[in-house]
This record gives C-alpha cells, structure tokens and sequence, in this order.
C-alpha cells in the first residue's frame, strides 16, 4: 500500500466513486425529505453530515500508505480504549491504562515490522500479532503484583484485559490487513460492508421491524432488523465480487456472514457495556453517532473473523 | 456478581466543555501535553528571557499551599510553573480570570490544557470561587498560585493586593509563599502581541502562616497587606 499503488488501484478507485455516489444520493434524498416532504430528519441528518467528513478521512488513512493507515488505526484504537477507560471508571488507574496503551503501541509495531524468518515472508510479524495478548495479559496481570495492591484489582485487571483484547487486539486486525497482498479490496469493502450492515439494520428496523431482538440490551434493535441486515451483507459480496477476483462461491458465502452476524454482534457486546454502566453513548466525540467506539464496535468481530477466513485459504501475503 | 463502575463526571460532555469545567477530570492526553509544552516553555524562558529562580528551598515539600506573586504579565504564570517540579506540575492551579481565559477555544485550550488554571469569576461569582479554591487546597499536595492584584498592572507598580487571599488563609495552618518576578512588565507589557527578550528573575520567599489570625474581614485585609508588603520586599532585594 502506496500513495501511488492505492491512485493505480481499480479498486480504490471504484470504491472512491462509490462512497461518493452513495453520499450524493442519501444527502439528495434527505434533503426531499427535508425540504420537499417536509419530515423531521434531525438526528439522520446529523448522522450524516458526520460521515461527509469520515469518509475521506477513511479514504485518506487508506490513500496514505500502510504505514499511515496502520497509525490512524492504532490511534482510533487508543482512542476506543480511551472512552471505554473513561465509562467504566478504569481511566483513574494509570498504571492499568498505561499498560494497555503499551499493547496497543506493540499491536502498531507488529504490524509495521517484517516478519523475522520463517513462515510467509512479507511485512507485519504475524506470528507475535497473533501471540499478543500473551503477552499484554501477562503484564496487566503484573501490574499489582509490581504495586503491591490488592482491593479492587481484580476489577481493574479484567477491565483493562478486556479493553486490550476487545478494543486493541481485535480492532487491530484491520490494521494488520493492511498487509495482505489484496489489501485494498479486504479493507474497502470490511470497512464499507460493515458500515452497510449498520444501515441496513436501521433502515429495515424501521421499516419492518416489530418483535424486539434483545430487548434487554438494545431496545431498539428488531428481528425485522437484524434479519434484514443478514440479506443485505449476504448479497453484497456477489455484487463487490470485484473487491476479492479469487474468492469462490464458498468465501463469498462466508464473507455475509462474518459481516451480517459479526457487524451485528460488535454492535451488542458494545451495548452490553453500556447499559451495565448505565450509560447511553461511550462518548460524545462524532456528531450524531455518540464516541468513536459506537462508530467502529461493528468492525471489531468483522476484522479478525475476515482476516482469518481470507488467510486460511488463499494466505495473506 | 455486581462491579462498581465510576464512570468519568464529564463523560457525555464535549470536549470545550470538559476543559472549561472545575475540577477536570484526569485526562492522559492533557497531561502529557502539558509536561512536552512545560519543558518547551522552560527552555524558552531559560534561552530568551534568561529566566533566573532563587529561593526554591522555600517550596514546602509537602501539603497544599498557596503561592501569590505579583503580576505584570502573562509570564508571571509560566516563571512561577518552572519553579516547581515536573512532577507536581498537574497538582499546581494557577487561579485565572474566568472572563478573560475561560472564553474563547484558544485562551481556554491553553488555560486548561498548558497552565491547567482555576477559572476565577473577578466581578461575578467571587465567593463560589473563593469556595472552589478552600476545596482545591483541602486536597493535600494541591498547590494554588494566586495573583491577588486581580489583573495585570499597566505601569509596571505593585497594586493593591484584594482582600480574598487573606479570607482564603486566616485561622488555617496553611502556609502562603510570597513570590516577586522582575521584569515581566519589561517583557511583555499589557497590549503587546508577543514577549521581549528581557532578562526575568523569580525570588521564592520563606512561607507564612497565618493560624493565629480569626477568620474575619479586618484579618483578611490585614493579611492582604502583610503578603503585599513580602512580596513587595523581595522585589527590593
């Protein structure tokens, strides 16, 4: 991933116009509804004004090269934790903080790095990626030991594992796709099949959705929903079917699926969290969407489902 | 199982808002911006200003306490930040106006972010501040850098010190360091854009205490112009 490579990408290219026609045409059909139907758009309207700037900054992290996407995405990462931290009380714990920003710095290395020997040659050491949290467990573990501490550690510990693992690790599977030598068709259409499941789930929630899904964790998502948003990412691979050419029936089939079910189940682990703290947003840094980890928890299960699923046949690099 | 979780107080609020509340929540992004931006500004009073502090010995090294120094400029609050240690740097709040710094995105940014100032109402609200400052020093380790002159001077002349910072003292064991910097008004008088290469020094006198006094308006006024005159007094030397 280069300037250069992602500009000669037909790829990137056709994702570029469509991402951009897909804007034009929801801002066209907001503003009738607007301003020609006169219906209240309020909370869409800045939804969407919101992804005007997203989008080219997504484009923009991609368009800069491996290196530039793997950084924006080790920041989105750290800022993730950072909310997470923040809801759940963990922040006022430097030490434990600390020790998961470290995590999330070595996620960054190992994906810049080469691979040392063996295995596929090629950049990103997939081996310690993968044996990460290994290793980022053993030092939030390590932590009251090196303190000498005892109440509430055990709180602290699971928290800041879970925010190493969940919001770091698993998050930086998109990171480390950058690698990969489809990098560009992978990453274009996760990032943009996900954010398509999370619309079609609202859309087809509105439209036909009636029986609650998990009433107790998020009120507002449907059956109708939930269901609607499965057909959507299962019929997008065929027709993107040019964001991966060697992908077969089989890896198509498994593409929906990991974006239809695992989009949907990032969206909920995430408001698990939420309503066991009793909070509504996990922050309130994106207009319209609440913090940066309500926008990406849908990408957390699809990134590393997606990258093993791709890696298992046809290898990464 | 049932966990406590203490969610951040500012959790939903923007982040304009975080800085201009009191107190802020922790933030590890803004310290460690505040600790590179004090090493720049160390660096830049020491090379351009010739920055010279004696009496550091005087610091207590442990406890609240309360600073007050005379103020002819801007620099009074950066020279008295470089006098105390890196680490203490986000336990040091140097009380600003409220009116002037807690305002506009720029001044805000670098009240709350780089000085990590109290917002102070000069005219309104004058007794919750006074309040908000007696909670901060309740903390121990807290530091409060004041400028009971309430603005800066425009002649350069030590005004009159305002009876706040005696209330805020009378009958406590806290003790009050007097602080004089020379050659802040030189350096960067009131209506200039940006700071000249004058020479500034920073004397730190020996701490007063003031427990034996009531907490009256005749001891705050009286302590008032005890602490002037110190200040004062280190300027003559």
């Amino acid at each position: 991933m280069t300037p250069q490579a992602a500009l000669q990408s037909e790829i990137f290219r056709t994702y570029a116009w469509i991402v951009a026609g897909v804007l034009v045409a929801a801002g066209l059909a907001l503003a009738v509804l607007r301003w020609i139907l006169k219906k209240e758009v309020g909370s869409v309207w800045l939804t969407y004004r919101s992804w005007l700037i997203m989008a080219p900054l997504i484009f923009g992290s991609i368009l800069g090269g491996r290196v530039v996407f793997i950084v924006v995405l080790c920041l989105l990462a750290g800022i993730g934790f950072k909310e997470f931290a923040r809801a759940t009380g963990l922040y006022r714990d430097w030490w434990l903080t600390g020790a998961v920003y470290i995590g999330i710095i070595a996620v960054g290395i190992t994906c810049l790095v080469p691979q040392p020997q063996g295995e596929e040659p090629g950049n990103g050491w997939y081996g310690l990626f993968v044996a990460l949290p290994v290793f980022a467990v053993a030092l939030i573990l390590l932590i009251p030991i090196a303190r000498n501490r005892v109440q509430g550690q055990l709180q602290g510990v699971a928290l800041a594992i879970v925010g190493f693992i969940y919001m770091g690790w698993m998050f930086g599977h998109l990171a480390f796709m950058a690698n990969a030598t489809h990098a560009y068709g992978y990453l274009l259409y996760v990032i943009f099949a996900t954010e398509i499941n999370d619309v079609a789930a609202f859309t087809c929630g509105r439209l036909f959705g009636r029986r609650p899904f998990r009433s107790n964790i998020s009120p507002k998502k449907t059956w109708g929903g939930t269901l609607g948003a499965l057909a959507v990412s299962l019929i997008l691979p065929w027709l993107l079917r040019f964001s991966f050419p060697h992908f077969g029936a089989k890896q198509l089939l498994l593409t929906g699926l990991i974006v239809g079910i695992g989009g949907q189940l990032g969206d909920l682990v995430i408001s698990v969290i939420k309503r066991d703290i009793g909070i509504k947003d996990m922050g309130s840094g994106i207009p319209g969407h609440g913090g940066v980890l309500d926008r990406i928890d849908s990408l957390i299960y699809v990134a590393p489902l997606f990258l093993h699923m791709a890696g298992y046949f046809y290898g990464l690099r | 199982m049932t966990w406590r979780y203490e969610p951040a107080a500012d959790l939903d609020q923007s982040l304009a808002e975080r800085l201009r509340r009191f107190p802020r929540e922790p933030d590890l992004t803004v310290y460690a911006v505040r600790s590179a931006a004090a090493l720049l500004l160390r660096g830049w009073l020491r090379l351009f200003h010739r920055l010279r502090i004696t009496g550091r010995e005087n610091l207590p090294k442990e406890g609240s306490f309360v600073i007050v120094c005379n103020h002819t400029s801007h620099l009074d609050t950066l020279c008295v930040l470089a006098a105390m240690p890196l680490p203490k740097l986000h336990r040091v709040f140097p009380a600003a106006a409220q009116d002037y710094f807690f305002i506009s995105a720029p001044r805000l940014a670098i009240a709350a972010i780089v000085v990590n100032a109290l917002p102070f109402g000069r005219q309104k609200h004058i007794r919750q501040s006074l309040e908000l400052c007696r909670s901060l020093l309740a903390n121990p380790g807290n530091v409060l850098v004041l400028f009971p002159e309430g603005t800066r001077t425009s002649t350069g002349a030590l005004g009159e010190f305002k009876p706040g910072i005696g209330s805020l003292v009378a009958g406590t064991d806290l003790p009050v360091v007097p602080c004089h910097l020379r050659g802040g008004f030189e350096a960067w008088p009131r209506g200039k854009w940006f700071p000249r290469p004058r020479k500034l020094h920073l004397r730190i006198g020996k701490p007063r205490s003031y427990a034996a006094l009531p907490n009256d308006k005749e001891s705050a006024k009286r302590i008032s112009a005890d602490l002037r005159e110190a200040v004062a007094a280190l300027g003559m030397d």
